[in-house]
């Protein structure tokens, strides 16, 4: 049996002022190695501030529709209370963003932090809500930035504007017509 | 993505027909929300999805591997770096697109598998082999400039994941785009065996590259299906006349023939009106037959059977560091 | 200062990040995971882009243009180590040659950020974090590699067995080098040899390999491996359809 190893969400942040937001996921075998996955799958191009990682399976998913038709009673909880991170869809417009990091709640299971991530953070405008363990979150640091994420400027040639094609095709007009 | 979570599998139950949930889901769509994983949709619905978006991610595992195989004979360091970054590009979609499909369900076991023994389909284009080094740019010409047409349609399909996974690969196809564009135009212009090259690159990929966009409106079922569900939303022939209109000005314009006999352009429409598809071709290709699906596949599967080992390696490594802790 | 010694040097680091990089992006497409051929694409750009750097450092100083270089020069005027030249073989191969490449350059850019030579210093500034960054991946590999399975621990040995002693071949003194070092342009190349056997010793042998017994010395950079001429006939083999002022 093949194994592709486990999937591992990815969230980066691309700028100061913004929130970390899922990316994609990558597969990798284990943390570290799925935080190296996420800076070449996603960093092939600037800019990126900061990624975390978290195995697909420590993340809980409700959407909207799920959400209005869900038992909380149903959902048993641990005994131990523990950070959670809570993420959300806001916005149907913004075509490239899916679900963006707004804080965190303390809970004793996956459900219980989504009912309170629903209480504390509001559910009017959210489409989809993830929910996550803190401590299942591995994180780049502050110091990785020159390593990890600045090489993406050493790559020009990646960006479309580094071809001048409009250039070259006013040329060729420009000699058609002499 | 949370299936072990969950108590009970909310997902699956829903999935009998409903119509007054099918009526309302298709009303979603027409307001044009985006279906996210977990959402309520028509088990059709998902079966297209998986189909496409796995054969579209095959498709960009698999076309690594024609212009990969020029990457050693690139002729300058320019050239080389930007080769290199394209394919990896290529790498980096499909595994965007196998992103896309796992979050309805599929795994990348399974799908790996069936591309590996043959039953998964993907783009006939990446069965026609590359045979001059002028390919490199009539790939990225062509090709990715009919595969942007498609792309660009699909940023707007209804399905949350595909939608932005074709944003972002539309955002990096671009360059591609342009570095074919940029290589085609010099070479057009450039020395007689430039030029012969380049023409002799248009000859061999024009007609491969019109069958991408797939068969006639009149002979593709899926369409209107697929249209009422916010997936495609322009068809096969619609696409098709786009690229050609726009790519036999840009073929004029650099002094290049397109090798079709029967071409015109037809005043009253404002549009180029192409001679006929060879579909007998098409469908030959797309069911196994074409010059290079043998040696795909071949090449996949070598790369997946040499990297078990390394595949197994890590796995263990990581069950034993766990184990240790 | 000796400008021969030190264009012979330029072109020798050239020479060995390009023709690793050109190795690694044989990889491109075949890698073992798909994740792979995405990071392993990634560190070929980078050695190539490094050699980029020191073609151009090296046409400063003599106008040598880096595409003539690349792509119409014979294997006889190729300065590589034989280590880069060497064919991909199996990801064990591919891994520990990269890795003991990285841990290499690491030891010399921590020098060369502060070399005499300006231009030395600025392209030293510039390679560095991506080199950095390569050796977290491959020193990351080469741990679980070594100590995965028994499978992936035998072909690890068996790479490391056959590169360690190619590997010192990285730190051959050049013909004059002497004046370069003597000028605080270049380090002492003994002096990066044990720094990069501290390096590496205790982290390979923590990855549960045998660091082999060296017998014989390491060859010049003069002499190649059949394989490097191969390697060339392909890679000039379009560039050569035209003369050399003919743009690709």
């Amino acid at each position: 049996m093949d194994t592709q190893w486990p999937r591992y969400e990815v969230f980066e942040k691309e700028r100061p002022d913004w929130p970390h937001r899922n990316a994609g996921s990558v597969h990798a075998p284990d943390a570290e190695m799925a935080l190296e996955n996420a800076r070449d799958v996603f960093v092939r191009r600037p800019h990126c501030l900061s990624l975390w990682v978290a195995p697909a399976s420590e993340i809980f998913s409700m959407t909207a529709e799920q959400l209005a038709g869900f038992d909380w009673r149903s959902v048993p909880a641990g005994p131990d209370s523990e950070p959670y991170l809570v993420f959300q869809k806001q916005t149907q417009r913004a075509a490239e963003t899916f679900v963006v990091h707004v804080g965190e709640v303390e809970a004793r299971s996956h459900a219980e932090a989504m009912s309170h991530a629903v209480e504390k953070f509001g559910s009017g405008g959210v489409f989809v809500w993830w929910v996550c363990p803190a401590r299942a979150v591995t994180r780049s640091e502050e110091s990785d930035v020159s390593a990890m994420f600045a090489p993406s400027e050493s790559k020009p040639y990646r960006q479309p504007h580094f071809y001048k094609v409009i250039a070259q095709l006013r040329e060729i007009k420009s000699k058609a017509s002499e | 993505m949370c299936a072990n979570i969950l108590p009970t599998d909310i997902t699956l139950a829903s999935q009998n027909a409903d119509p007054a949930k099918l009526a309302a889901f298709e009303a979603r769509i027409t307001r044009g929300e985006k279906i996210e994983p977990g959402d309520w949709m028509p088990a059709e619905y998902r079966k297209q999805l998986v189909r496409m978006i796995s054969q579209h991610a095959h498709s960009e595992y698999v076309g690594m591997l024609p212009e990969g195989s020029w990457i050693t004979r690139a002729p300058n360091l320019r050239q080389k770096l930007v080769l290199i970054a394209k394919v990896q590009d290529e790498g980096g979609h499909g595994q965007y697109l196998y992103h896309a499909a796992e979050t309805l369900g599929a795994t990348r076991e399974e799908m790996i598998e069936a591309l590996l023994n043959g039953r998964a389909k993907y783009s006939s284009i990446f069965n026609y082999p590359p045979l001059t080094w002028a390919d490199m740019g009539m790939i990225g010409w062509l090709v990715d400039g009919a595969a942007i047409k498609n792309q660009t349609m699909l940023a707007h399909c209804s399905y949350g994941p595909y939608s932005r996974a074709m944003v972002r690969i539309c955002a990096e196809e671009s360059f591609h785009n342009k570095q074919g564009k940029e290589m085609i135009y010099r070479y057009a212009l450039g020395t007689p065996k430039q030029k012969a090259m380049a023409q002799d690159a248009l000859n061999r990929w024009w007609w491969p590259t019109l069958m991408m966009f797939g068969p006639h409106d009149s002979d593709s079922p899926n369409t209107p299906q697929l249209a009422r569900w916010g997936i495609k939303t322009k068809s096969n022939d619609e696409l098709r006349q786009e690229f050609v209109d726009e790519t036999i000005a840009e073929a004029h314009l650099v002094g290049l023939t397109i090798p079709d006999p029967d071409l015109r352009y037809d005043e009253a429409s404002g549009h180029w009106l192409i001679g006929k598809i060879d579909w007998d071709e098409f469908w030959r290709v797309v069911n196994g037959d074409g010059p290079c699906n043998k040696e795909r596949l071949a090449a996949r599967n070598k790369a997946h059977d040499d990297g078990q080992w390394v595949r197994e390696a890590l796995a263990a490594y990581a069950h034993k560091s766990k184990s240790a802790i | 200062m000796n400008s021969a010694a030190l264009a012979a040097k330029l072109l020798a680091l050239a020479d060995d990040e390009y023709i690793l990089g050109h190795r690694d992006a044989e990889w491109t497409g075949h890698a073992p995971i798909l994740e792979e051929d995405i990071a392993f694409a990634n560190i070929a750009q980078d050695e190539i882009g490094h050699a980029v750097l020191w073609y151009n450092a090296l046409k400063d100083l003599n106008g040598d243009d880096p595409d003539r270089l690349v792509f119409f020069r014979e294997s006889s005027g190729w300065r590589n180590a034989q280590f880069v030249e060497l064919p991909k073989g199996d990801w064990a191969f591919t891994m520990v040659r990269q890795y003991l490449f990285d841990a290499a350059e690491l030891v010399r850019l921590a020098e060369t950020v502060n070399s005499a030579h300006r231009a030395v210093a600025e392209v030293s500034e510039k390679i560095r974090p991506e080199e950095m960054y390569h050796y977290r991946h491959t020193s990351n590999w080469v741990k679980r590699l070594g100590l995965g399975t028994e499978e992936s621990h035998r072909r690890m040995q068996a790479a490391l067995d056959s590169l360690w002693p190619r590997a010192l071949q990285l730190f051959a003194p050049l013909p004059n080098e002497d004046e370069l070092i003597a000028a605080g342009i270049f380090p002492a190349p003994d002096k990066l040899r044990a720094a990069w056997e501290g390096a590496t010793r205790s982290w390979l042998t923590d990855s549960g390999l045998t660091i082999p017994t060296i017998t014989a010395s390491a060859a010049d950079r003069e002499q190649h491996t059949e394989h490097l001429a191969a390697l060339l006939a392909e890679m000039q083999e379009v560039a050569r359809l035209e003369p050399p002022d003919v743009k690709w």
